[in-house]
């Protein structure tokens, strides 16, 4: 064996106790649980959600929604519908049922809290004449088509409420899959269904361009 | 289409007939997606595939987390202090996958079987299954999860091992919000464990004929080496971006008794190309996501000292002169994952400088040192994960060696010989995928050689054209 053999086979003890020491170092599988819900839920959120929503609720990927400042009271009822599968849009089936499935309800008010406390980002600029357009129609609907304001419910600067989600710098893309599935009765709101139904694609991009717009 | 590196290292008059039967009757084929992950974590293919096997940047962090997050019920046992004992699902992480195929050659190959009566073989092979398989496929304890392949192939007839990967791994939340995800990989494929698709284990084509014909020449950490070995290596994987990880690969062979006692092990001289020490593989990868899209750079490679033992055709022992190959890697892979479309394109150049001090000194090679290199590059395109295709060019290049890569024999048939001792080959592959359900795909593929085994045209000193070996092959995968 030359040299350089028994430099490498030495390694593999080598390996192997570093294999060895960090399989004891997660053997005490109670760690997690001692922890307070707070922590459990913190790490949760940078760990597993944050892979697509971003460790601290601001996504990048305009597929998955901003959590970030989100209201806790709606996103508790988000995550407990999507736990009893009762929100029915195409993502939370395909990936929120299977995500909240396991969370137990102190753990879904501690990620609300979590994300609610974040920080919220940027928007995004978009064509003002579009922005113009969508504030026009978040402020006042569209009386002739039967489309009642946004910010009556949503509030003047999108900010929301407990009982109605924040929209202000939500992402564009994912305004208009909701209001996709507001059209299809997907997601089945009976308000959010009769708003989506009168609203044209074009007039839908410019309140989600405004909404994406604002900070 | 992809180049097995049947062993430069037997002797030429061992080659044609080894390598004929090798590569005419296939080799292993890859491993893929699995449903038990959906029923364990509850989430349709799309979080983790784009269509499946390519993996999303969730997917990549599931697999670095060691396929452990689960939302299944469990069977539970606690220590008086508290301390986890169990958790143990309630539902085993089972999948089965079946591969049936049907392929033809644009020009038949020589029937050897009868040196008195030569003719043609039957065009049009139907391997139905081409390969079943079966897995386990998810958490097995805290930390602790398997992607363990059970593979019945047409060619052999009987099941084997196929892809495993036994990963610990645990995430640490950094200060800033930064994770580190930090594991071990026990597995039997050099990059089987990898994150992307451009690596080889998981790399294009993700399904391929095993009644073609493939060229002679390939790296080692091509899948030379799959299931012939057990790598043991540590790993981390920074914010979803940064990834690192050194190992060691040991040879483990399946099938293999040692002469003088009968058992499993040790080995000796009558096992074939046996890894001296252990052979250190190593990879660094850089990820970048913004949007919608996602861009990886990374570098891979492994040095590998093999001891041919039996493979110069007579058995030897293991010591003495060894070959030795040094693979060092680029790979990227780029992704665009949209609600409708999706583009990914990905590429990898492996270059091999090979040291065959031991084949030499047997006179089974031309030259003490030759080079290899290969390079793969795809494009695939989806739309709504339902109709798409692949089209991907490739290459290998290398040093002639006329023992590495012979002419035929006096009375050989050819087909798997070089007229001119080059490794050579090129050319490109096309397939079209249809998906009526996510773990359901029809693909038609096309390869097509513009040069094989050194030339386009006689390549094999008998005649024979590189586009003689194009190939079609019909596909219909599924996974249940």
């Amino acid at each position: 064996m030359s040299s350089i053999d028994r430099r490498t086979t030495r390694l593999i003890p080598l390996l192997a106790a570093t294999a060895a020491l960090a399989l004891l170092a997660a053997a005490p599988g109670a760690r997690a649980q001692q922890q307070p819900i707070t922590v459990q839920a913190r790490n949760t959120a940078i760990g597993v959600c944050g892979t697509c929503h971003g460790p601290d609720g601001n996504s990048r990927n305009p597929m998955f929604p901003r959590l970030a400042g989100q209201h806790a009271g709606y996103l508790v009822r988000q995550l407990k519908s999507f736990k009893d599968q009762t929100r029915g849009d195409p993502y939370a089936v395909a990936y929120m049922w299977g995500m909240a499935g396991g969370l137990s309800d102190p753990m879904i008010d501690a990620l609300a809290q979590y994300y609610a406390r974040q920080k919220t980002g940027p928007g995004r600029s978009h064509d003002p004449a579009t922005i113009a357009r969508g504030k026009d129609i978040f402020e006042h609907g569209i009386p002739a088509q039967g489309v009642p304001a946004c910010a009556a419910c949503h509030g003047p600067d999108a900010l929301g409420s407990d009982m109605y989600p924040r929209l202000a710098g939500q992402h564009a893309e994912y305004i208009m899959k909701q209001l996709a599935s507001f059209q299809s009765n997907m997601r089945d709101i009976a308000v959010m269904h009769g708003v989506a139904l009168n609203l044209q694609q074009p007039e839908m991009q410019a309140v989600a361009d405004y909404l994406e717009s604002l900070p | 289409m992809r180049p097995w590196s049947c062993s430069r290292l037997i002797r030429p008059s061992w080659l044609a007939r080894f390598c004929g039967l090798l590569l005419l009757s296939g080799a292993a084929v890859p491993a893929w997606a699995v449903p038990s992950f959906a029923r364990q974590t509850g989430l349709a293919c799309a979080a983790c595939h784009t269509v499946f096997p390519e993996l999303t940047p969730f997917g990549r962090v599931f697999k670095a987390s060691g396929y452990t997050l689960d939302n299944l019920q469990q069977v539970q046992a606690v220590s008086s202090r508290r301390q986890e004992m169990l958790e143990l699902a309630k539902t085993p992480a089972l999948s089965i996958m079946a591969q049936v195929s049907y392929t033809t050659l644009k020009t038949r190959v020589p029937d050897t079987t009868n040196p008195a009566a030569p003719g043609l073989t039957q065009n049009g092979t139907a391997g139905f299954p081409q390969q079943l398989s079966l897995f386990y496929a998810g958490k097995i304890a805290p930390h602790f999860g398997a992607f363990a392949q059970l593979t019945y192939a047409n060619d052999s007839g009987t099941i084997g091992i196929d892809n495993t990967d036994l990963r610990f791994a645990d995430v640490a939340v950094l200060p800033h919000k930064q994770t580190l995800i930090y594991g071990i990989s026990l597995n039997n494929n050099p990059t089987v464990q990898d994150l992307w698709n451009s690596t080889p284990a998981f790399g294009f084509p993700y399904a391929g004929s095993n009644a073609n014909v493939s060229p002679l020449a390939g790296t080692e950490i091509d899948g030379a080496l799959a299931q012939d070995v057990a790598g043991l290596s540590a790993y981390a994987f920074w914010n979803d971006s940064l990834y690192l990880e050194a190992g060691l690969y040991r040879s483990a062979k399946q099938g293999q008794t040692n002469v003088l006692t009968g058992q499993a092990g040790p080995l000796d001289g009558s096992a074939s190309n046996v890894i001296e020490g252990g052979a250190p593989y190593w990879r660094a990868a850089y990820e970048y996501d913004w949007g919608a899209n996602s861009l990886e750079v990374g570098l891979y490679g492994a040095n590998f000292k093999l001891l041919p033992g039996s493979a110069l055709g007579t058995a030897t022992p293991l010591q003495g002169p060894d070959n030795r190959f040094n693979d060092v890697a680029e790979d990227f892979q780029y992704q665009y994952i949209g609600e409708d479309q999706i583009v990914s394109v990905e590429g990898t150049r492996i270059h091999e400088k090979m040291n065959l001090a031991a084949s030499y000194a047997a006179g089974a090679v031309g030259n003490v040192t030759d080079d290899l290199t290969t390079d793969r590059i795809w494009a695939t395109y989806y739309y709504r994960r339902q109709i798409g295709g692949t089209l991907g060019w490739f290459s290998t290049t290398g040093s002639s060696d006329a023992g590495l890569y012979p002419a035929p024999a006096a009375d050989g048939p050819g087909v798997v010989t070089s007229a001119n001792g080059s490794p050579d080959t090129r050319g490109l592959v096309g397939e079209v995928n249809y998906l009526p359900w996510l773990n359901v795909k029809l693909s038609l593929q096309y390869t097509h050689y513009t040069k094989f085994n050194g030339a386009d045209t006689n390549y094999d000193g008998l005649g024979r054209n590189a586009s003689d070996n194009d190939t079609m092959y019909l596909l219909l995968w599924f996974a249940y």
